[in-house]
């Protein structure tokens, strides 16, 4: 039995329920045990355009918070990973930053060591519990094919370890295979859903999430897969009106992976979230 | 930076003291200095911000590289970047762009510019709850309403002194990256 510290962010659990739910539900078969964490915040990360030592505070804090629970984290969002990862990468490698932001967290009565590991629904199900295992609990294997979308901060930036390659990540469409359905590379694979521009810029953030279904309907997949609260807020919740924006037909169905993976392991569908799921899923059957 | 340099358009000189501060943040947050440059502009093909918004990632690095920091200041362009990364990745330099950008921004901040879009409303969340925004109702396709508690998720947690953290964060906004 593996304890993680789950630590969830803002968007998933105040708007992306499915993912959470999704997780809760397949996480346990894993002998993963996941631990709610008190007093957690925001990562910081969409204050980087403001100020960089607000966003880095709040990331060393969640950090210093998981730490005090003698936990790894668990940080499902790649926005919030990325942020984690960041902070504790740049914390790690100037003393002047570390000296104070850790001054500033005894304020609020924490420790910070900067000594945990940070993973993310794809380095854990891939690296920590492997193909294997994912294989022995499929009961009821996904014939469809799927397009992966990873997400910006899912797989950038390198020197930050990241849970899958830059430029070619392939660990979502390995565990796709291993849960029955199809996939294949596309050359839009790495485009941006849009989000981080609908604080400023909402046309155009819908542009990039209507362009990108566009893309992968345009491909023939049966389905798109997930593994960001962005891309299921631009992707799925907000497909309509994407559409609308770019003045095309679209229908694409997308899913979390870990609702993917609830469908073959064949768990109860309403457990998993997907009936808020706002893309067309039912064509599926 | 290059001494003795005039931008014919306005007639404005490099800013020496702003690009050694620009230099010092960088190098805090692990990145060289701005010189490195040799404006391959592979940030800017690989841009996800160019297409749509003409956002020219090397012609910042460009400006910033000859000190030109009050130029990159007032550029709206600069708040378009979407934070994809892909520049910091792909620099054969190993410069960031898109950390220089937050940096510049930072100091618009800081020097009284007023936020635009929605970022007002999300540090005013942040500072006030911990998070970026509440937990919301959703609708399923049937139109049916779900929290929360009706999905049988356990309730977000809170922060447990508010007043505490506020006022850290504050402070921190007042110091910046120096």
């Amino acid at each position: 039995m593996k304890k993680l510290g789950l630590y969830l962010g803002c968007t998933i659990p105040t708007e992306q329920y499915g993912y959470e739910m999704s997780i809760r539900e397949i996480m346990p078969d894993f002998d993963i045990k996941l631990v709610d964490l008190e007093n957690v915040s925001c990562c910081g990360s969409p204050l980087r355009s403001i100020n960089l030592m607000m966003q880095m505070y709040l990331s060393a804090r969640n950090i210093a918070i998981c730490e005090s629970n003698n936990l790894d984290i668990y940080a499902p969002c790649s926005q919030c990973h990325l942020s984690l990862s960041e902070t504790m990468y740049r914390l790690k490698n100037s003393d002047k930053l570390r000296e104070i932001i850790v001054k500033k967290l005894k304020e609020e009565g924490l420790n910070y060591t900067g000594n945990l590991n940070i993973y993310h629904t794809l380095d854990l199900l891939y690296d920590e519990i492997g193909l294997d295992k994912i294989k022995k609990k499929v009961k009821k294997p996904i014939d469809w094919n799927i397009a992966c979308h990873y997400g910006c901060h899912t797989v950038r930036y390198s020197d930050i370890l990241r849970p899958d390659k830059a430029e070619h990540p392939d660990k979502m469409e390995q565990i796709i295979k291993v849960i029955g359905g199809r996939t294949k590379d596309y050359s839009e694979k790495l485009n941006c859903c849009g989000a981080p521009l609908m604080i400023t810029h909402k046309e155009s953030a819908l542009t990039k999430a209507g362009e990108k279904i566009k893309a992968i309907q345009a491909r023939n997949f049966d389905a798109a897969a997930i593994v960001c609260p962005f891309g299921g807020r631009m992707l799925d919740s907000k497909q309509r009106k994407a559409a609308e924006t770019i003045g095309e037909k679209l229908n694409v169905p997308v899913f979390y992976l870990t609702q993917l993976m609830g469908l073959a392991m064949d768990k109860d569908e309403k457990k998993l979230g997907l009936n808020l799921n706002l893309s067309n899923n039912e064509v599926l059957g | 930076m290059s001494d003795g340099i005039v931008d014919l358009f306005n007639m404005s000189k490099p800013e020496k003291k702003k690009y050694k501060d620009l230099e010092k943040a960088l190098a805090i947050i692990g990145i060289e200095s701005p010189n490195i440059c040799y404006q391959c502009s592979k940030c800017t093909s690989g841009c996800e911000a160019m297409k749509l918004l003409e956002l020219e990632p090397h012609s910042v690095m460009a400006s910033a590289k000859d000190g030109f920091i009050d130029e990159v200041m007032q550029l709206d362009e600069i708040w378009d970047c979407v934070g994809c990364y892909k520049c910091i990745e792909r620099c054969p330099q190993k410069m960031s762009p898109v950390d220089l950008m937050y940096i510049i921004k930072n100091w618009c901040v800081l020097s009284g510019k007023q936020l635009p879009g929605d970022y007002q409303k999300l540090l005013q969340n942040i500072l006030s709850t911990g998070y970026s925004q509440n937990p919301i109702d959703v609708n399923d396709k049937e139109n049916k309403s779900w929290n929360r508690k009706a999905l049988g998720l356990p309730e977000i947690k809170t922060l447990k002194d508010q007043q505490k953290f506020t006022k850290i964060l504050s402070e921190l906004a007042m110091e910046g990256l120096k």
